[in-house]
């Protein structure tokens, strides 16, 4: 017999392994449930690790394919079918290491129903997990769908004031986006005769008309999740209601599914659609950068900042995804990962604040430097990083995306106008503009409040939250190859396929 | 016929002359069974369904026609009889304790069950119309009583009243549509009115008269908008055991015959019947999930929401006439009444928990939204079910309700219908909001609910609530044995 | 011989008249009587297409008996459930049994 569990069930499920643990203990071992939950996270972030050991960068395929069939009958053709490529492993490494990070931070902040929060955080990791490494339409929807449930109790049960409105409108505004996915996806699975992606990619011949709409149904749900501007609309409320490990996860990897879906189901099904619209996504990508750094200014809640500023970032990475060139591609995931970490370590870093203070008014607040010098430095690493300062990671996102989107924006190219990275690159002084005006509001200048000159600086737990996050934006911005050369084989060729598929596809 | 050709025919009926049979007996035995030991008559009741299940289970695979072929044993029919009974059994389950509570315990009440479920089966079973008829009274009958059996409950009496009279009034419809189908070919079984109606020289128009009064007496029977007025009072005047096993057991039961008869006899009909299938589905589940809405009172909640699910299933009906579909007809609406059977069931038995009485014919108290504020955190386990049953419909995986729902629209966009199936996932989103409602009230609301903790009512409440999780991941032999049950004429 | 038109146009009125009743009275007894009489208009049909298409076989006439019998069975239960509420509040009239929105 043989006993050998495949590395992608096993990362995946193992976080029910502590959800089991975690059933049988009592609601007021609120200690013992953070512990376990903290293990189960960091053994999972431990098998992420030892995934990557194994991985190949080398080899441009799925990796690691688990396909067991699951319903075969009656002219289904549903398998259980996982697999990770360049496209994905990053994601994965980034789940797992927020995720063990958020349970990390919540030591303190969330005292009520911990056991609870626990398991829904779990159950979030394994649905993330699992999002990102279903090959199999079927199972991505299921993954897909799944994730709303727990987000919407984390947000519902230990966001704030109007967290009830917040968690209903983030649960219907991404179920709207994902029926029409579903449609989708029947279609596909009734002519196409399969939900197995790689096949499906390989298959190709559906006519151009087609693809426009299955693009445009798939995208629907992505563009909510993303959210790419005018869809956005639920995100300020889910984060700032949130508490601050779920905004974190959100930030972190919720959105990613977004993105990562554009990357995996809609540039590799639908490649004409996606050739013929990319000028359409990237100028909604700019629309976004530009409107959400304007309205990141005027926000006086410095969560609702991050939040907003989250939609500029997200508006990169879809530019770069779409200029549908190696640089960009490469980018827009490599800045996935950066804004993870750096949107994530600013709502840890905010989480700490609001902690302290109740409060994450910015008028509240000023002169902090002289009080936490130790949080502000931090902070203003973070800052820097998200701001795109050259030797930190976000530069080397940023500067990807907008290489490949001039490159893409040359004639002949598939943006067609030098524009894009034009007004994507004024977006970047405006992210400047707002993150440094939040920093200054928040840490310079005299003590303005006397109930701030009491705060303590941050502990060793917190520091030990931060110090991962603030490993990971020196190293990526100054040796990032490591980290793109994990996808680059598997980005190049994807891009090659949808050139053969386009080329063949456009008379 | 013989003697021995009745005994023959019974043997090949087997389950459904045991239950009679038993259903006859207990009723007897239930008058030597001491007033305050009725929980006897629920063992012995439970027994007999047991039995039946297990010779339903020993003889699928069988097809075979009885009583001259007034009725057919098929796989669909043993498939329909597998939910039945599984749903006196948790129509039992979920009723003993709450019949003591309630002080309404009495032997009829199991005994009516009974008789109630083998109406159900012969329904399923049914290859002539006037075997339909019979059954559908049979059926229907004891319902009427059990709707009322909390007498002295003003609002149980009503709903019996209620139920009784848009029930008759509904066989009036499905009996004048018969008689038509009868004049156009002749006959009142299934096989020959295929038959004549494909041999030419019937009377169409009589023929799809027919058929559609056909579809509204059995419309009202599950409910589909606009035959569903009375479906709120009716689920909220009754005691709610038989809510639970109505809500499931006449709805599953109303389904069959209308599979039955569509798949097997009106196909040639289609061009005509299936425009106004497509127009109830949609307004079943449009109509159904808004008015759910606005409701604050769960058991009527439910109602509705169980009208709107009639919905969905009703979009399976719609392309029956297609042959490369029908098949798929006949088998996402099976598993998605398996699907709501199991959930139905998780529901009910929470909504039972948390009933109380009020004192003696008074009326219950225990089923507004806001008497399940805090559910979460004092009764994690049935919060726990109630959550599941509420994900279950709204289509959220991983439940039974989600792989259900695909299934339908699948079906349905196989049949060409696009425009319906985007409907229904509308309507869906529009019931996430009321379903999640109650989830918002149980986790993110604080108080004190008045729960009964009764072992039947938690077994019940989480066996289903597992089931409808493990069954969805586990569901390919729950496909394959609702795909083999296709309806064909023996 | 009487066309068999003239008798499914007399069961269709006779079920028209039924149907009225119904829906315009509001007493629960009138009621009943009005679905009696949708399903005598039943009976009427069922004999008449028995007499006129298939008199060699005896379907027709079988069905007949079984809807006046489950009928009758039927009444019987609704009248039993009418006295349950008249007893208790004097009224069968559907106006006035208005508990649960109706």
């Amino acid at each position: 017999m043989n006993y050998y569990i495949d590395p992608l069930t096993l990362v995946t499920f193992f976080p029910v392994i502590g959800i089991v643990v975690l059933l049988f203990l009592r609601a007021d071992q609120k200690v013992h449930a953070r512990w376990v939950a903290l293990i189960t996270s960091l053994i999972t972030f431990g098998i992420s690790l030892a995934i990557l050991a194994q991985f190949n960068p080398a080899n441009p395929d799925l990796q690691m394919v688990v396909n067991i069939p699951w319903i075969q009958v009656a002219g289904w053709n549903i398998s259980y079918f996982m697999g990770v490529d360049g496209l994905s492993i990053l994601l994965i490494l980034l789940t797992t290491l927020l995720t063990s990070l958020s349970i990390l931070s919540t030591w303190t902040a969330v005292q009520d129903r911990v056991k609870e929060f626990m398991i829904f955080f779990l159950f979030l990791e394994m649905g993330m997990l699992g999002v990102f490494l279903a090959q199999d339409l079927f199972l991505f929807y299921v993954f897909w769908e799944f994730t709303l449930v727990p987000m919407y109790m984390l947000i519902g049960i230990w966001g704030g004031k109007r967290r009830i409105y917040a968690a209903i409108k983030f649960f219907l505004y991404t179920m709207a986006g994902s029926i029409l996915m579903l449609l989708a996806i029947l279609w596909l699975g009734i002519y196409q005769d399969t939900f197995n992606v790689p096949e499906l990619a390989a298959m190709g011949g559906i006519p151009p008309n087609l693809q426009f709409w299955l693009f445009l149904a798939f995208g629907a749900a992505f563009a909510i999740k993303v959210p790419m501007w005018p869809l956005h609309s639920w995100l300020p409320d889910a984060h700032v209601e949130a508490p601050t490990a779920g905004s974190v996860i959100l930030a972190g990897v919720l959105l990613k599914m977004g993105t990562y879906g554009f990357l995996r189901f809609n540039l590799q099904l639908f490649p004409i659609a996606s050739v013929k619209l990319a000028p359409w996504v990237a100028a909604l990508a700019v629309i976004g950068i530009l409107y959400g750094a304007a309205v990141s200014y005027a926000q006086k809640d410095v969560k609702k900042l991050v939040a907003y500023s989250s939609v500029s970032h997200l508006g990169f990475v879809m530019l770069g995804l779409f200029a549908l060139n190696s640089q960009g591609v490469q980018g827009g995931i490599l800045q996935m990962i950066n804004h993870g970490i750096s949107t994530g370590a600013l709502f840890l870093i905010v989480g700490m604040l609001y902690e302290r203070r109740h409060t994450r008014d910015m008028d509240a607040f000023g002169g902090l430097w002289k009080v936490m010098p130790i949080y502000g430095a931090l902070t203003l690493i973070v800052v820097l990083s998200s701001m795109g300062l050259p030797g930190l990671n976000g530069f080397v996102g940023e500067f990807a995306i907008l290489l490949g989107s001039w490159g893409a924006g040359l004639p002949g190219g598939v943006l067609g106008s030098p524009w894009f990275t034009a007004l994507a690159a004024l977006g970047i002084i405006l992210a400047a503009v707002y993150l440094l005006y939040m920093f200054q509001k928040l840490f310079l200048g005299p003590v303005t409040k006397e109930e701030n000159r009491v705060l303590s600086d941050i502990n060793w737990r917190e520091i030990l939250t931060l110090a991962p996050l603030i490993i990971l934006i020196f190293w990526i911005g100054l040796y990032p190859n490591p980290f793109l050369n994990l996808m680059s084989a598997s980005v190049d060729q994807l891009l090659n396929a949808m050139q053969t598929a386009a080329v063949a596809g456009i008379p | 016929m013989s003697l021995n050709d009745l005994l023959v025919n019974l043997n090949l009926i087997m389950p459904i002359t045991i239950l009679t049979a038993w259903a006859c007996v207990l009723l007897l035995v239930d008058l030597f069974i001491p007033k305050e030991r009725k929980g006897i008559t629920a063992l012995l009741a439970a027994l007999g369904l047991l039995v039946a299940l297990a010779l339903v289970i020993s003889r699928a695979g069988v097809a075979t026609s009885a009583f001259n072929g007034m009725i057919m044993i098929d796989g669909f029919a043993t498939f329909m009889s597998v939910i039945f009974l599984f749903s006196g059994l948790a129509g039992i389950a979920v009723a003993y304790d709450y019949l003591i509570r309630s002080g309404i315990e009495r032997g009829e009440y199991y005994v009516l069950l009974l008789f109630s479920i083998v109406g159900m089966m012969l329904m399923a079973a049914a290859a002539d119309l006037i075997m339909v008829f019979l059954a559908l009274e049979l059926l229907s009958i004891p319902l009427y009583v059990l709707a009322g059996i909390a007498v002295p409950r003003p609002d149980s009496e009503e709903a019996a009243l209620k139920y009784f009279l848009l029930g008759a009034f509904a066989s009036g419809f499905f009996l004048y549509g018969t008689a038509l189908v009868y004049g156009a070919t002749g006959s009142t079984a299934l096989t020959e009115i295929v038959s004549a109606t494909t041999s030419g020289g019937v009377n169409l128009s009589f023929l799809v008269i027919g058929a559609g009064l056909i579809l509204v007496g059995l419309g009202f029977k599950v409910a589909v908008v606009p035959f569903h007025m009375w479906t709120p009072d009716v689920y909220q005047g009754a005691p709610s055991s038989v809510t639970a096993f109505m809500a499931v057991g006449a709805k599953a039961a109303g389904f069959a015959a209308l599979l039955r008869i569509f798949v097997l006899a009106f196909p040639p009909l289609a061009m005509d019947l299936t425009p106004v299938l497509w127009a109830l589905a949609a307004f079943t589940m449009i109509i159904g999930n808004v008015i759910a809405i606005a409701q604050r009172n769960i058991k009527r909640m439910l109602a509705y929401s169980s009208i709107a699910h009639a919905g969905y299933i009703m979009m399976a009906l719609v392309p029956y006439g297609q042959g490369n579909v029908a098949a798929d007809t006949v088998a996402s609406a099976l598993f998605y009444l398996l699907a709501y059977m199991l959930t139905s069931f998780a529901a009910w038995a929470v909504v039972i928990a948390l009933e109380h009485n009020m004192g003696e014919g008074r009326d219950t108290d225990g089923l507004s939204l806001e008497d399940y504020s805090g559910l979460g955190q004092k009764q994690p386990a049935l919060a726990a079910a109630m959550t599941v049953a509420m994900l279950s419909f709204i289509g959220i995986p991983p439940t039974l309700g989600f792989v259900g729902k695909f299934y339908l629209l699948r079906t349905v966009i196989e049949g060409g219908f696009p425009g319906l199936a985007l409907i229904g996932l509308l309507t869906s989103l529009v019931s996430a909001y009321y379903y999640l409602r109650v989830v918002v009230y149980m986790y993110m609301r604080d108080g004190e609910p008045v729960v009964r903790r009764e072992p039947w009512l938690y077994f019940t409440a989480l066996a289903t609530a597992v089931g409808v999780v493990v069954l969805s991941i586990f569901s390919e032999p729950l496909f394959n044995w609702a795909s083999q049950a296709v309806l064909k004429l023996i | 011989m009487i066309p068999i038109s003239y008798y499914l146009i007399f069961a269709a009125a006779l079920f028209c008249i039924g149907l009225f009743g119904v829906l315009a009275r509001r007493n629960a007894i009138a009621i009943l009587m009005g679905i009696e009489l949708m399903l005598n208009a039943v009976n009427v049909n069922l004999i008449s297409f028995w007499r006129y298409a298939t008199p060699e076989k005896i379907n027709g006439q079988v069905f007949a008996v079984i809807v006046f019998a489950v009928a009758a069975a039927e009444v019987a239960v609704g009248l039993a459930i009418f006295i349950s509420v008249y007893r208790r509040r004097g009224t069968v009239s559907a106006d006035e049994i208005d508990l649960l929105k109706w």
